[in-house]
């Protein structure tokens, strides 16, 4: 269970035209998430949500302000699911899994049980081009569970998958979730999946601000089908758009 | 009254044989070789000084068994062939080892492109017999010459390859192993390497090609030994055969290196790629009986 402090962290990008203004990715976030929680941030497209997460991985450097991710004092591991999979093209499923760690055989034990978890033990010795994009988003996801993170970091994990494949990854996602109990964030532009996920939802307005942050107090599992979940999900859309009228003071 | 059979659709079998042959990859290949060797024995008879397929592959039969000896005596040609080789290789080693260092350096960094980027496109435009002459005058006539030729003639067109191929990697996948905190050398082996070895492939193949030209040159102004040597010392003998069948040698080991050694590691790194494409060229293998 990792701890995260995000301190009036800001993010600009040089503009991308010669005379253009710098493109304010994250105008100015201080967020704190601990425990074994898991916490969705919400927003439009362009609202700095992956910037975020990659501030937060390591991938980028905040402009200003600053981000601590720990674990008991000492820096916390992370595992990161990105929009797309992300594997290497030339490398097999398993040692693809074996890339992000540093243990041999141990390692392989582990690998081969987080993708019997996502139903993929069968395409170890497969190469990426030839599995299916939902196969390669869930081996994406056992990699990234199979670190065993402290912190686990996802990108909108589901946006390119179709529906049915999406809604079986989310029941695995939670019972995965539910036996490990890590830290997660987890980023989505889908309401209705925030809710059915997560016990907090921190939802963020054009220019990188936090414009609402809710928590959910439902037990998990939960069914995208449960009436409670349903009752909440129309709720907060209807909060969600509320944002929409306030122009984006980017 | 024979009704002519109405044509089935069907493959073309009748004539099949002799033209499936002709146009399978072996058949156009042996066709090639036919027709070159018909229009060089034509070429001996235009003119006359020209030596002919026969003389030349007696030549080189006497060159490789020691000729009348019956093979009790072995012929000059594995001596200076492995000469050839030796030094071939210790070049193209020094040569592909520091292209592939500095094409990641420049591929890399902003600052080493900045700095190195000119000097290896000038080294790019200098020809072999340059090199050939240089080392001469700087190491006389010994066995530094033609290697230093070899490693200059073929670093730069590694690394300016190397460089392309670095520089083409996808920053997803570079930013993933950050976010995983994949260590420097393991990102190196099975991101950095793989990514660019099609790059590595096309810097290797024409490092091969230039070296090799480079070291016949070298061997020739300076070479006691070699393959080089041996094809002047049969051109200031006045014997073309020898001066033709060393020729021949040369090209042939090029091209068989070119043909079976590179595609096949190419085939082997692309695995992951085409794996139609390896079958294929496993087949064909099979076939010549590689
Ligand atoms: N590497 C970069 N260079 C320049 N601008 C960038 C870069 N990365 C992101 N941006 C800009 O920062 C802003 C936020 O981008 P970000 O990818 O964080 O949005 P997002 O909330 O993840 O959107 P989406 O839901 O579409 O994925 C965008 O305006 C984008 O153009
Ligand atoms: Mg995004």
């Amino acid at each position: 269970m990792a701890q995260v402090i995000i301190n009036r962290l800001k993010k600009t990008f040089p503009p991308p035209t010669k005379d253009g203004d710098p493109v304010v990715a994250i105008g100015d976030i201080s967020l704190e998430v601990e425990g074994n929680v898991f916490v969705s941030i919400v927003g439009p497209s362009g609202c700095g949500k992956s910037t975020l997460l990659n501030i937060l991985s390591g991938v980028e450097t905040p402009t200003s302000g600053t981000v601590s991710v720990t674990e008991g004092g000492r820096a916390a591991h992370l595992g990161y699911v990105f929009q797309d999979a992300r594997l290497l093209p030339w490398r097999t499923v398993m040692d693809n899994m074996l890339y992000v760690r540093d243990d041999g055989d141990a390692g392989e034990t582990k690998a081969t049980r987080y993708l019997d978890m996502v139903g993929l033990s069968h395409t170890h010795d497969m190469f990426p081009g030839q599995l299916s994009g939902g196969m390669q988003q869930r081996v994406g996801i056992a990699r990234a569970f199979s670190v065993e993170p402290d912190l686990l970091l996802m990108d909108e994990p589901f946006s390119h998958l179709d529906a049915i494949t999406a809604r079986s990854l989310r029941d695995h996602l939670q019972e995965l979730w539910s036996a490990t109990r890590k830290t997660v964030l987890f980023v989505t532009h889908d309401v209705v999946e925030a809710v059915q996920l997560s016990d907090r939802i921190i939802v963020l307005a054009p220019g990188g601000r936090i414009f609402d942050d809710i928590s959910i107090d439902l037990p998990h599992p939960r069914r995208a089908t449960d009436p409670k979940v349903a009752t909440l999900q129309a709720e907060i859309l209807g909060r969600f758009e509320e944002m929409h009228p306030a122009p984006a003071t980017a | 009254m024979t009704a002519a059979p109405v044509a089935l659709p069907e493959a073309p079998a009748p004539q099949g044989g002799l033209r499936r042959w002709l146009s399978s990859p072996i058949g156009a290949q042996v066709t090639a070789a036919v027709v070159f060797i018909g229009a060089w024995q034509l070429l001996t008879v235009i003119a006359p000084r020209v030596p002919g397929p026969a003389d030349v592959a007696n030549f080189l039969f006497v060159e490789i068994t020691g000729g009348s000896h019956g093979g009790i005596v072995r012929g000059q040609f594995f001596e200076h062939f492995a000469v050839t080789l030796q030094r071939f290789l210790l070049g193209l080693f020094f040569g592909f080892v520091s292209g592939l260092l500095v094409g990641i350096l420049i591929g890399s960094s902003t600052l080493a492109r900045a700095l190195l980027n000119d000097t290896v496109l000038v080294l790019l435009t200098m020809p072999a017999f340059v090199w050939a002459f240089l080392t001469t005058m700087w190491f006389g006539i010994t066995w530094q010459a033609p290697v230093l030729t070899v490693a200059f003639s073929a670093f730069p067109f590694v690394a300016i390859n190397v460089a392309q191929g670095v520089r083409a990697i996808a920053p997803e996948l570079r930013n993933m192993s950050t976010a995983f905190e994949v260590g420097r050398w393991k990102q190196f082996r099975h991101l950095t390497v793989p990514a660019v070895a099609g790059y590595i492939f096309a810097g290797l193949r024409f490092a091969i090609i230039i070296g090799w030209n480079g070291i016949l040159l070298s061997e020739w102004f300076s070479g006691q030994a070699g393959v080089g040597f041996r094809t002047r010392y049969w051109f200031d003998a006045n014997r073309y055969r020898g001066f033709v069948g060393w020729v021949i040698v040369f090209i042939v080991f090029i091209v068989l290196v070119d043909r079976v050694l590179l595609n096949r590691l190419q085939a082997r790194a692309f695995r992951w790629r085409d794996q139609k494409e390896v079958d294929f060229i496993e087949i064909q293998e099979e076939q010549v009986g590689l």
